[in-house]
């Protein structure tokens, strides 16, 4: 199993059909592109045609959102074969997916749903995140869901259990900062404990992406810019963390391509602001 | 069965069936209800199926109105809770629903206009196959023609439709009003297949149609060009069922052959 800890990739882009032509026809300041895993298991045809393009110009990543890593149900072996054929096409950087799980009793739900944060949910997704590390001969990378609801029979913080995982699998962590930030609010924790609460040297990706304010709660929608609180955080992920590759989640409301390159270039200059400083504090 | 493995089956008939049982193990917040909590995942469920099938049904979604298709949805959603991983695959039953669902059964052409916008998907991102050229059979000795044995696209669907249902999606399509209903006194048929990564479809008249089936089946050009003849006549049948297969492989429907 290949366990080195992923390369800095830079700041990147998810790979959303509407923006196909103008990235293979132009030379956009994009380091590299996240493309979603289910996508692109198919059998033929245009979209795959343009990510094989898209893999011998760029660094690639997989991202999927039907792993359900946390489901009680079996492991969908005929979803891992398909995921597993993919990655021999694609040769993503890494393989992610989300601490959660979408279902049971053969149906998908298709929404990253909730754990509650036990003992007994924390040594079965564990065992099943080493489960699919064996199989996919690679290790995996898991990402922090939002959530909107908490459970009475949670023993742990999120931050807790998102950390355990990822020190008995032995797996990376894909930090969602806006997801952070989303169910800080909705459940009223600090970002600042859950930042500290996750090892260092298992955090190997970004996402940086906008939300839907309701009344009283937040809904993680990826279908509005960036605003200032999730940059704000994102500036204290990068001090916390290091350089971590980033990337812009949007998932709806999909605009130009060039306002996404202005949202990564803000990001850029953030990290770099960080760096700098770091740098300066060094010297001194 | 463990606690972890109840709340899963719990959670998820919270969201299915509306069972309110899961509620007792979920906390208020400071400022809501655990019961508008948890309905954050109820409408959510909902609301991404129906997302995914207006993406899907978009022209079913047009011809419907808005209402219309807000009804076909909520039944397809109750109807078919979704079993694959990609969210690709959860439409697929669309049109065999509206075909079999009153009031949707009585109207065809709302299932006819789904299996069109099913079969351009399928096709769109099918399998791939190079397509047979001209040359390659411009080689053959003439003897060896009657021998020909056909290999279809793997991307081609035929369609048979009873209504202008082809018409309807393409006057969606184009954004202007659909023409009048119409009922077809005979079945007619349609084909749907991708040529250069675009998928396209064109109505089959009744003798080419036939004549494609068989030679979908396998059946040598010789055969196929005998029951041309007794379809639609003896007169320049050759000729027919030569112009059918140029413009098959012009079209790009045909990746290959054999001699049998």
């Amino acid at each position: 199993m290949n366990t080195n800890k992923p390369p800095f990739l830079g700041f990147g882009l998810g790979l959303r059909p509407q923006h196909y032509e103008e990235i293979l026809s132009g030379s956009p300041a994009i380091d590299w592109f996240e493309v979603l895993s289910e996508n692109y298991m198919i059998a033929g045809g245009q979209p795959l045609h343009i990510l094989d393009q898209i893999c011998e110009r760029y660094p690639v990543v997989m991202h999927g959102v039907s792993l359900s890593i946390a489901s009680t149900a079996k492991l969908d072996m005929d979803y891992l074969r398909d995921l597993k054929t993919l990655a021999e096409r694609v040769k993503p950087k890494w393989i992610s997916d989300h601490l959660c799980w979408t279902g049971v009793h053969g149906v998908n739900l298709h929404d990253l749903l909730p754990i509650p944060y036990t003992e007994e949910a924390l040594n079965h997704v564990v065992d099943r995140v080493s489960q699919v590390q064996d199989f996919l001969g690679r290790r995996l990378t898991l990402e922090n869901v939002s959530s909107y609801v908490t459970f009475g029979q949670s023993e742990m913080t999120e931050w807790e259990f998102v950390s355990e995982v990822a020190n008995r699998a032995d797996c990376w962590l894909l930090f969602d900062i806006n997801n952070v930030y989303v169910s800080s609010f909705n459940h009223g924790f600090s970002t600042d404990d859950f930042l500290q609460g996750i090892p260092r040297d298992r955090v190997v990706q970004f996402h940086v992406a906008g939300h839907s304010h309701e009344d009283d709660h937040i809904v993680d929608t990826h279908d509005h810019p960036v605003c200032n609180e999730v940059w704000d955080f994102y500036r204290e992920a990068v001090t916390h963390f290091g350089r971590v590759s980033t990337m812009i989640e949007r998932d709806d409301n999909i605009p130009p391509l060039a306002e996404l390159v202005e949202e990564l270039d803000h990001a850029r200059d953030i990290a770099r602001e960080v760096g700098e400083t770091a740098r300066a504090t060094a010297a001194e | 069965m463990s606690s972890f493995k109840d709340f899963q089956d719990s959670f998820q008939r919270g969201i299915l069936e509306r069972d309110d049982t899961i509620l007792g193990d979920v906390k208020d917040s400071a400022t809501e209800s655990r019961s508008v909590l948890f309905g954050v995942y109820r409408h959510a469920y909902v609301a991404r199926l129906a997302e995914i099938l207006g993406d899907d049904y978009e022209r079913v979604h047009a011809y419907l109105g808005d209402e219309g298709f807000a009804r076909l949805v909520k039944a397809y959603i109750d109807a078919n809770p979704s079993d694959r991983r990609s969210a690709r695959w959860f439409g697929r039953h669309m049109p065999t629903f509206a075909r079999e669902t009153a009031p949707f059964s009585n109207h065809r052409e709302v299932s006819e206009i789904a299996a069109l916008e099913k079969a351009l998907s399928d096709a769109f991102d099918g399998p791939n196959a190079e397509p047979l050229s001209i040359d390659q059979l411009a080689a053959l000795a003439v003897d060896d023609w009657p021998r020909l044995v056909f290999q279809p696209h793997p991307t081609t669907i035929r369609l048979t439709f009873t209504t202008n249902a082809a018409d309807i999606w393409s006057a969606l399509k184009d954004e202007t009003a659909p023409p009048k209903l119409e009922r077809f006194p005979e079945p007619q048929a349609l084909l749907v297949w991708r040529q250069d990564f675009m998928a396209h479809f064109r109505p089959f008249g009744a003798e080419e149609s036939m004549m494609w089936n068989e030679a979908a089946r396998g059946v040598r050009f010789g055969v196929l060009c005998e029951m041309v003849a007794m379809f639609g006549g003896e007169d320049e049948a050759e000729l027919r069922a030569a112009t059918y297969l140029r413009g098959w492989i012009d079209l790009g429907l045909l990746t290959g052959f054999k001699l049998e």
